[in-house]
């Protein structure tokens, strides 16, 4: 139940776009058509999913207060914290890397679709952001983090998805000229914004 | 050079990665004094504007020093106490050298586990005492905290204060911000005769003439739920002691207890509360 | 001053503004802009951030193998962030609260990326810190003017002082995050409604 709760509140409530506007950068970017922002709402599930849970076992292993009394009594007392965005972005970084060159290898067709969005990813907000919620929110164990990642992946697939359909039809429409193009988006995202605000009402 | 040899750029990461960890640790233990003396200060100050000597933003003006003299001056006494509410040894209060049982993430589990060593800081304030425990628990998306303050038998709250680690702004995160949700605190009771949900934050509106609950924040559901459930834990941690307390002043439990619960509609509400603290 | 520097000082801050023009750097932000110190607050880190950042990368621009240039670049950008983010929880615990994890995003606010890679590896020292400071600015200009109209609508406060009558109702709305979005998108309005050379076609 507790695992159902938090995904479809991170999907729908606490939506990284709209509630906390993590990874505006490429999401105000790639959203002028359907099928890039696809690729790249799913390349952000994937990457989320893989590092979110990768920081919660640093964070717990290394960098929270008294992680590393695992390595002997001596270290009880040693507080890493201050190290944890320089090791999360890291972490992040090589993991972007690593997948980028397992994937041109083995897998070219997905190359071809996802591979240019993967350099994009390593400097998303919405993925360290991600892994900072992760380390605030103190989850009790891996699977939650997984879940909450998934689910923060999902909801912001779905956001990029939902605005680029939008902004697709709204080609056709009639725009004061200094509002066309980034003005209407940013209204458009507001707009969306205050529609998923409704979720919060929600209790589960 | 070559720049682009495998040595020289293993060589090059690892140089960059020491040099920048070595600015960091320097930096972080150079700071780490000032900032333990904020983090003090302001769980002092959350405590202060709890017990009503000043109102958390005036103590935000103030400096940590002045608000570590507040303390020192108002505060008589302050002590832990065990599961069974005896008194197990004393905090130092002196300014300077004040002590602090604020690890209550530690002691949540304690409680859990049955051994708490739980803190009560005693405060003067015009002529009476003011008893001031935390409370603590998980919100929506964080931890939340904060402290009750009791007059001198403990049969009353005289004021509350509560923070957050990261709930939604202008939602949860009015648990902080209202000034009416925790005033609404004052005047209630703790439910002595229902160790189990002896407080209750209701949705919808509480009942007038319940005097252990109190309205919930509109939007605020989940945290609101989370403050209940911290509530009920710790008060029932508490619960010997603050019957301690009120029997020594010679309150007679079970009118208090007769008069707090709202008759049938109480029971529907445990019901409702225990149901979302499983999710919560 | 000389021209190219000049230019390097006010071109982001007006017309190559990193937020209304370049679309860089709205990530982390736009959540800390309920209250005007906050903003202010941020805006002053993120100056400090890029200006550094872009400092140290253009000292290091030489030396920096091509392969592991973006995770060097990341990890000098994180360090500058974890430097200030220390110093805030140090000298301004309060605000660093209000913060949060905000402050941690600056490392993958696009802006210092974006100027590090567009601007400090291929210019000197000097020019690259100026560089860096006047996105900084010019990203913090933007923040403070979101902030100034939510606080001033929906507290009626301006820096916690009480700039409003009482008799005004403080709209709620304008605080919930949906509204700083529309108030840029108001923003961009006027700006491209003033240098029609920038509207889009």
């Amino acid at each position: 139940m507790e695992y159902i709760s938090l995904f479809v509140k991170s999907i729908f409530v606490d939506n990284m776009i709209f509630a906390y506007f993590l990874g505006m950068c490429s999401y105000l970017a790639v959203s002028k058509n359907v099928k890039t922002a696809n690729g790249l709402g799913i390349a952000v599930i994937f990457v989320l999913l893989c590092t979110l849970p990768l920081n919660y076992l640093l964070n717990k292993f290394v960098l929270q207060p008294g992680a590393l009394a695992w390595l002997g009594d001596s270290f009880k007392d040693v507080d890493l914290s201050f190290l944890s965005f320089i090791l999360f972005i890291a972490v992040i970084a090589a993991f972007v890397q690593i997948v980028e060159m397992v994937v041109e290898k083995f897998l070219p067709a997905l190359y071809s679709s996802l591979g240019i969005f993967l350099p994009l990813i390593a400097v998303n907000c919405a993925i360290l952001g991600g892994s900072l919620f992760m380390q605030q929110r103190e989850f009790l164990n891996v699977g939650e983090a997984a879940t909450y990642a998934l689910g923060s992946g999902i909801g912001w697939w779905l956001a990029i998805v939902a605005l680029a359909a939008i902004r697709e039809k709204m080609a056709y429409s009639k725009v004061p000229a200094p509002l066309k193009g980034l003005g209407i988006t940013f209204m458009v995202v507001g707009l969306m914004g205050m529609a998923f605000m409704t979720f919060m009402g929600i209790s589960l | 050079m070559n720049t682009n040899s495998n040595v020289y750029t293993i060589v090059y990461t690892t140089i960059i990665v020491v040099v920048a960890a070595a600015i960091l640790a320097i930096a972080a233990m150079a700071l780490k004094p000032k900032q333990d003396a904020n983090i003090k200060a302001e769980t002092i100050s959350q405590m202060l504007a709890a017990a009503g000597f000043s109102s958390k933003e005036d103590l935000a003006k103030l400096g940590n020093d002045q608000v570590l003299k507040m303390y020192s001056d108002n505060v008589k006494t302050a002590f832990l106490i065990d599961a069974k509410g005896d008194k197990i040894g004393e905090l130092e209060t002196e300014a300077g050298n004040i002590e602090l049982q604020d690890n209550l993430k530690q002691e949540n589990k304690n409680i859990a586990a049955g051994n708490p060593q739980l803190p009560v800081y005693v405060f003067t304030k015009d002529g009476s005492e003011i008893n001031v425990i935390p409370i603590y628990g998980a919100g929506l998306w964080g931890p939340i905290w904060g402290y009750i303050a009791f007059n001198a038998s403990c049969t009353e709250i005289v004021g509350a204060y509560f923070d957050h680690e990261s709930e939604t702004p202008g939602l949860g995160a009015k648990i902080k911000d209202e000034a009416w949700f925790r005033e609404q605190f004052k005047g209630q009771t703790v439910n002595f005769s229902k160790p189990d949900d002896s407080f209750n934050i209701v949705k919808g509106g509480a009942p007038k003439d319940d005097k252990s609950a109190v309205d919930a924040i509109t939007g605020a559901t989940m945290t609101c739920n989370g403050l209940d459930a911290a509530l009920d834990t710790w008060f029932k941690a508490y619960m010997p002691f603050l019957q301690k307390k009120a029997g020594a002043e010679g309150v007679d439990e079970d009118c208090c207890g007769g008069d707090c619960c709202g008759g049938d509609c109480e029971g529907g509400h445990q019901h409702e509360h225990n149901h979302n603290h499983q999710e919560g | 001053m000389n021209e190219d520097l000049k230019k390097t000082l006010l071109n982001p801050i007006f017309k190559g503004n990193p937020i209304t023009v370049l679309v860089l750097g709205i990530c982390s932000s736009l959540a800390v802009t309920v209250q005007l110190k906050g903003a202010l607050v941020m805006a002053l880190s993120v100056i400090i951030v890029t200006g550094l950042s872009s400092l140290v990368v253009s000292l290091l621009r030489n030396s920096i193998p091509n392969r592991v240039r973006i995770i060097v670049q990341l990890v000098v950008v994180a360090m500058m962030v974890i430097l200030v983010d220390q110093v805030l929880k140090a000298y301004a615990y309060a605000i660093d609260k209000q913060l949060s994890v905000y402050i941690g995003l600056i490392i993958t606010n696009c802006i210092v990326m974006g100027r590090i890679e567009a601007f400090a590896l291929g210019n000197k020292p000097i020019p690259s810190l100026l560089d860096g400071l006047a996105n900084g600015a010019g990203y913090g200009m933007i923040l403070v003017i979101v902030a100034f109209f939510r606080e001033l609508l929906g507290s009626g406060t301006l820096l916690g002082f009480r700039v409003l009558p009482e008799s005004y109702v403080p709209n709620n709305l304008v605080i919930l995050p949906p509204m700083a979005l529309i108030l840029l998108g108001c923003i961009v309005w006027v700006q491209r409604a003033v240098q029609k050379d920038l509207q889009e076609k």
